[in-house]
């Protein structure tokens, strides 16, 4: 008798630890958003033609709005993204970085295709006109100024500096702030690619 | 027999309590969803100055949308907004700030003097009670009724329809809680307990979730 209570014991014991080990719910590094309605679907120019946001359904994709002059920030979250891409292997191709670009005036469709290609291959780059950008950047949370810039800058622009994951359907599922790890952001989209 | 409906009991008692630890465990914190962006901006305040949604970052943030020269629903909103700040100390908000912005969807007539003389007929606090408006009619639309999702048309004649509400946004820049529809407990109420709810959620939060409130300056890139 004492036998059965014990293995009883024992057994709801390790039913717990392997629930509590397994079970339990996926912890976002990025901020978790459960909007009920999809992300703004946007259409702006890429080196290749026009690129909308639903092009990608099926697959994740991040949009990051920055611009190509951006001295740290900027490059700094593409090079993590980039490596978190690497990190996650072959499932990868089911992921899409977008980089919206603020400098319209600075950042051409070819030179943002180049310069977003440094960072990973299939990155895509583009942009639009000053009131597409305002639309777009408005709706997706992102303040955008430009302000003085070095004389080898000329310019530069203030934004907002998250970068936003949408799931395969197209909602907004998370928000991501400067200081992610590569490997934080790898953990969220190996968890969101298994959904 | 007996012997088995003992068991039985036995076994349906240690579910129980199994049951009300793993309910202990797992019970999820109270929450307000998490349901989208707060829409970006940069307007002119009632000081002439320059606001920015990016100066919200890691407070709390009631939204409410108004003109100077509509009497209601404007009213009733300016009135909870009044009683809500009169009554911010009634909830544990640790050290977030809260403000509260009220954008104005006639920038025609609202410049930033009528602001001004419309916040001080209120009383309100200007440092905690922004008034704020852009002569970008089109971004203005953009922010009010795509972004906050709040219904206004201009009628000609100095008139405007407007759909009264309010928006919480956190600190993170999310909108949390919209509040449309009177329902039986005052929006005030509804509102201040949200706030605690806010609050709560932040004391608990760890990592990451605290960063907007932590450092706020991270979410900007901007030129040094």
């Amino acid at each position: 008798m004492k036998l059965k209570i014990f293995a009883s014991v024992f057994a709801v014991i390790l039913g717990l630890v392997f629930g509590f080990i397994y079970l339990r719910p996926h912890t976002f590094h990025g901020t978790v958003i459960q909007s009920p309605e999809r992300a703004y679907d946007f259409t702006l120019t890429g080196a290749n033609g026009d690129v909308s946001v639903s092009n990608f359904r099926g697959k994740l994709v991040l949009v990051y709005f920055g611009y190509t002059f951006c001295p740290d920030i900027c490059p700094a979250t593409l090079a993590n993204v980039a490596q978190a891409l690497r990190d996650i292997g072959t499932k990868a191709d089911d992921v899409q970085l977008i980089m919206v670009s603020l400098d319209p005036e600075r950042d051409t469709p070819d030179k943002l295709a180049e310069y977003v290609g440094h960072f990973y291959p299939t990155f895509i780059g583009i942009t639009g006109t000053k009131e597409q950008l305002d639309e777009i950047a408005s709706l997706y949370g992102i303040y955008y100024q430009k302000t003085e810039g070095s004389s080898a800058t000329d310019y530069l622009i203030d934004h907002t500096a998250t970068l936003l994951v949408l799931d395969r359907e197209g909602y907004l599922k998370l928000v991501f702030p400067f200081g992610v790890t590569s490997q934080e952001i790898a953990d969220d989209l190996k968890y969101m690619l298994r959904q | 027999m007996n012997k088995y409906l003992f068991n039985g009991l036995y076994v349906v008692a240690g579910l129980l309590v199994v049951s009300a630890f793993a309910f202990k465990i797992f019970q999820p914190i109270q929450v307000l969803p998490r349901m989208r962006l707060a829409p970006a901006y940069s307007f002119i305040d009632q000081d002439d100055q320059e606001f920015t949604s990016e100066a919200m970052r890691g407070q709390f943030v009631l939204y409410s949308f108004i003109y100077t020269n509509c009497d209601e629903p404007c009213n009733t909103a300016n009135a909870t907004l009044q009683e809500v700040q009169s009554r911010l100390n009634e909830v544990d908000l640790g050290d977030i700030p809260v403000s509260f912005v009220s954008i104005s969807i006639d920038p025609d007539r609202d410049t930033p003097e009528a602001l001004k003389t419309y916040g001080s007929a209120l009383g309100a606090d200007f440092n905690q009670w922004k008034f704020a408006t852009t002569t970008n009619k089109s971004l203005l639309k953009t922010v009010v009724g795509s972004g906050f999702e709040t219904y206004y048309e201009d009628k000609g004649n100095g008139n405007f329809a407007l759909d009264p509400g309010y928006v919480l946004v956190d600190g993170w820049g999310i909108i949390r809680a919209e509040y449309r529809y009177s329902t039986q407990v005052s929006d005030a109420d509804r509102i201040l307990r949200h706030l605690g709810v806010l609050a709560e959620e932040v004391k608990n939060s760890t990592g990451s979730a605290k960063l907007a409130y932590e450092a706020a300056h991270l979410f900007l890139c901007y030129a040094p």
